[in-house]
């Protein structure tokens, strides 16, 4: 069974349809690149997998237990529960500027009540020598350059132990030469058998890490299938469009 | 002019500059707490709650501070039937009038703080579990003060230059005692030392306030 099942969902803003009847699973392990132009919905969806964005119709189920079910969504107890089983890295990090890296770490762990303080440091300081910031632990997110944030920020989503971690588009707000240590992280993440959506314009990071690519353009999957098929012989007019605009940068 | 006659006006002049820090203090002490609730209540999904804080706002920022300080002193006694039951000590009242108005500033400078905060915190705060008292609490509100914090001081000088409108309600502050000795002595030296007097109040205020933003930055 799949970890996360999504079925035909819609979403307009205005008269102006994002979402026109998505559908795609994650299985277990799986690493899903989502690559499309800007615009595409790309982050529309992926932001309405842990119910930052309200659908208008469709469903989202997390092992069985669904988000929301031909659009209408859970009680907010249980929807909390279910999207409790994601984490999100978002483009521009959104660590807590008034806390200290390991306090962006634990604040919502300590708030929650999971685990003891004990077994909290223990996990935030595994967490953070994981991403290579152990030495960060007690400094503000102003000190870090982007690459450091952003890898804080992945170590702060994986606190809560997700079944699946979504990134949208993680590298897209960093300068080219600190792309790299993010993606590393994210590939070792990725060897350990993390399910992972990644919302990237990074093309080979997503022929060398994803197993499964999925292409967006106006609100709808174009074309899905292997990385290295799709993204070096793509079979839909729209698809190679946008390849070879995106290459020939 | 004799060392004698400058302590002879320099001590009743303390002493104004002694309801005038008073008056300061408990202004701000109370108003502060005062404008965050208010901004909270604007803020609050209870529509017809947020439709009178905002009135209130309206009005307290709306009005000059001294007709509110006249309202409160010479006015509320002259309402028909409970009048009579309105009449507070004028130093009293004239901290009532001040809370009052400086809450509503306060209240828009802590909404400017709110509006600041970038909406990926909020977000970041929910995909992380925790709710929406959680999220104002340990994410928000923090933010908040920091941001407002420069606003908050600038409104604090002026607040301190403010009390000075005590002397149109007549309480005995700084400015009224430097007033009686020119009025008596005929010499411009009270007004002077009543100058010196302000700048040093606001010189501390501007400093505790610089080394506050110092402790409390993040950016």
């Amino acid at each position: 069974m799949p970890i996360l099942k999504v079925e035909n969902i819609k979403k307009s803003f205005g008269p102006l349809e994002v979402l026109k009847q998505i559908s795609f699973e994650v299985n277990k392990n799986d690493v899903i690149a989502v690559i499309g132009p800007s615009g595409s919905g790309k982050s529309t969806m992926l932001r309405s997998l842990v119910h930052l964005e309200e659908l208008d119709g469709g469903s989202i189920s997390v092992n069985g237990n669904y988000i929301v079910k031909d659009g209408i969504y859970s009680k907010p107890q249980q929807l909390k529960e279910i999207t409790s089983e994601m984490g999100m890295v978002f483009q521009h990090f959104n660590l807590f500027p008034h806390l200290t890296v390991v306090e962006n770490l634990e604040l919502a762990p300590k708030l929650l009540k999971k685990g003891s303080a004990e077994q909290t440091r223990e996990l935030s300081m595994e967490l953070l020598s994981k991403v290579g910031l152990s030495d960060k632990a007690d400094v503000l997110p102003s000190k870090l350059s982007g690459g450091q944030k952003q890898r804080v920020a992945i170590a702060r989503a994986l606190m809560r132990k997700p079944e699946v971690l979504l990134f949208d588009e993680p590298t897209s707000a960093l300068d080219p030469e600190l792309t790299g240590e993010v993606l590393r992280v994210m590939k070792d993440l990725a060897q350990e058998d993390m399910t992972m959506v990644v919302v990237t314009h990074e093309m080979e990071f997503a022929k060398e890490v994803a197993n499964k690519a999925i292409f967006m353009d106006k609100g709808e999957i174009v074309e899905s299938g292997s990385p290295v098929d799709l993204l070096s012989n793509p079979q839909m007019e729209r698809t190679k469009a946008f390849l070879y605009r995106t290459l020939s940068k | 002019m004799s060392i004698d006659y400058f302590i002879s006006i320099l001590i009743p002049m303390l002493e104004g500059a002694r309801a005038t820090v008073l008056l300061f203090l408990i202004a701000i002490i109370v108003s502060i707490p005062l404008g965050f609730l208010l901004t909270l209540i604007v803020r609050s999904s209870i529509k017809p709650l947020a439709y009178l804080a905002n009135t209130y706002i309206y009005l307290m920022r709306g009005t000059p501070l001294l007709l509110q300080l006249l309202f409160i002193v010479f006015g509320l006694p002259l309402i028909p039937v409970i009048g009579e039951y309105l009449v507070l000590d004028r130093f009293t009242a004239a901290c009532l009038g001040f809370i009052l108005n400086y809450a509503a500033y306060f209240a828009e400078i802590f909404r400017g703080g709110l509006l600041a905060i970038d909406k990926g915190q909020f977000e970041a705060a929910k995909v992380l579990g925790l709710n929406r008292w959680q999220t104002m609490r340990k994410v928000v509100f923090p933010q908040m003060f920091r941001i407002a914090l420069p606003a908050v001081a600038n409104e604090s000088v002026t607040l301190v230059k403010d009390t000075a409108l005590l002397y149109a309600v007549a309480v005995p502050e700084l400015l009224h005692f430097a007033q009686t000795a020119v009025n008596r002595d005929f010499t411009i030296t009270p007004f002077l030392l009543a100058g010196v007097i302000y700048l040093i109040i606001t010189l501390c205020l501007t400093l505790f306030f610089k080394w506050l933003e110092r402790r409390l930055r993040f950016d």
